[in-house]
């Protein structure tokens, strides 16, 4: 489908206009920014890690979310040096948990801006591109598309519990813990099964088990975009190590 | 169901049971995401977040074995759980964790096919041990992690603590709660196996 496509010169519409980025290089750019927080050598390079991340969110166009990204870093980074002028164990036990959310906090604000700006189509063609096996790719690609059916699910036992005056409170599951349990898990695997039999049989109708390479709609490619953040994330990360 | 019979008869992994394992690994994921809520974001208790994932995620693991108890099930839920919680930006040393824990786990449910209950929650506690990779590479070297966070004058003072009311004894204790709410997690999806699902017709009753 999509050689033909291109051989027709048919205008494609990938959705993309301006700043975008392949699924691959942003899985680079992460990488990189887990290696740059967990070799962080100051805090001041972290700050810089997480302006630079907050500039890639503009220019993804997820401005609202960079920016309250960026001042929460600003509040856990005065509580950071509140907290270092704190003594004793209390210090330690400060220590101990900042460390992670200074571990965790710029990776974690810049896969919140990838996640939201890639498509599952674009991730899979990507997936696909670079030969990752069919073992992962599947697995996941179903499971992207069934955690927001889980909380639909979630939201119909809830109300078939409290029709049969049972709910998912601490409260009840304190009082009666079995029932509660099982009114939790039961439904939402019986569900869950069903599921995975109606899902196997839609997606080899729609031909997953064809062994021939995947076409798709979505063209994926590399850009003078990509070359740009990934030299950005990269010199960063070989400043943080100099 | 002489179609899942054939299907189980098959070697290998089918596409059935890839979209299982797919759907089991969200159901997985979501309640993993409850499990850690209430802890990772205390300061106090956010060291204790695998009890979390260990107590609700048992019967979820034990029924998706029971649904595909072929090799690589464990290993691809290890692998994928890594890959979910690297891209959502956590540290790596739980994405590792999850990765070699559920290498170890699907080991040991392979010893006896992964059709022996017992053994399945045996794999289920290795399992669970994974998210506590964070917590291996802080006991690991306590110094490195605060240390992007000392100033000079900060640290020694910080060492002094640590060494004086050092927290050692926690890692182990964090280990060995993990496996122990792990087993009892297990417990009840085993009751809730054998109650429910077995009879619906959803898992394969053995003979």
């Amino acid at each position: 489908m999509s050689r033909e496509r291109r051989r027709l010169r048919m205008p494609v519409d990938t959705g993309r206009t301006g700043f975008w980025i392949d699924p691959r290089t942003k899985m680079v750019i992460l990488l990189l920014c887990v290696l740059s927080a967990a070799m962080a050598p100051s805090l001041h390079y972290e700050v810089l890690l997480v302006l630079l991340i907050t500039c890639f969110g503009i220019a993804c166009r997820k401005v609202r979310y960079s920016i309250i990204g960026a001042l929460a870093y600003a509040a856990v980074y005065f509580l950071t040096i509140a907290a270092l002028k704190t003594h004793g164990s209390v210090q330690v036990m400060l220590a101990a948990f900042l460390g992670l959310v200074h571990k965790v906090y710029p990776c974690g604000i810049l896969s919140g801006i990838l996640i939201s700006t890639t498509k599952v189509g674009e991730f899979l063609s990507a997936m696909n591109r670079s030969h990752v096996s069919q073992k992962i790719v599947i697995p996941v690609a179903v499971m992207m598309r069934y955690i927001p059916t889980v909380r639909e699910d979630w939201h119909f036992i809830k109300d078939a519990m409290k029709m049969r005056d049972i709910s998912p409170s601490l409260k009840s599951f304190l009082t009666h813990p079995g029932m509660t349990v099982e009114c939790i898990y039961v439904p939402l695997m019986m569900a869950a099964s069903k599921t995975a039999d109606e899902l196997t049989v839609a997606s080899v109708t729609r031909g997953i088990e064809n062994p021939k390479p995947r076409t798709s709609n979505v063209q994926i490619g590399f850009g003078v975009w990509d070359v740009v953040v990934t030299a950005c994330f990269l010199a960063l990360f070989l400043a943080g190590q100099l | 169901m002489a179609i899942q019979s054939s299907y189980l008869d098959k070697k290998g992994l089918t596409v059935k049971d890839l979209v299982t394992i797919g759907i089991f690994t969200a159901l997985f994921f979501v309640f993993e995401l409850i499990g850690s809520l209430p802890f990772a974001p205390n300061p106090a208790l956010t060291f204790y977040q695998p009890f979390g994932i260990a107590l609700l995620c048992g019967p979820v693991f034990l029924l998706m074995v029971a649904k595909v108890p072929k090799r690589g099930t464990i290993a691809i839920l290890g692998i994928i759980n890594g890959i979910v919680w690297f891209a959502l930006g956590m540290h790596w040393g739980m994405d590792l964790g999850y990765i070699i824990m559920g290498i170890a786990a699907e080991i040991v449910a392979g010893i006896k096919g992964y059709k022996n209950i017992k053994w399945n929650i045996a794999a289920y506690a290795l399992f669970c041990l994974g998210p506590a990779g964070v917590f291996v590479a802080y006991f690991f070297d306590p110094l490195v992690w605060a240390k992007t966070m000392l100033e000079k004058g900060t640290a020694q003072e910080y060492i002094d603590t640590m060494t004086a009311n050092a927290p050692t004894g926690m890692l182990p204790a964090i280990l060995l709660g993990t496996i122990v709410i792990a087993v009892i997690s297990g417990l009840v999806g085993k009751k809730l196996l054998k109650k429910q699902f077995e009879r619906a017709g959803i898992t394969e009753t053995r003979s």
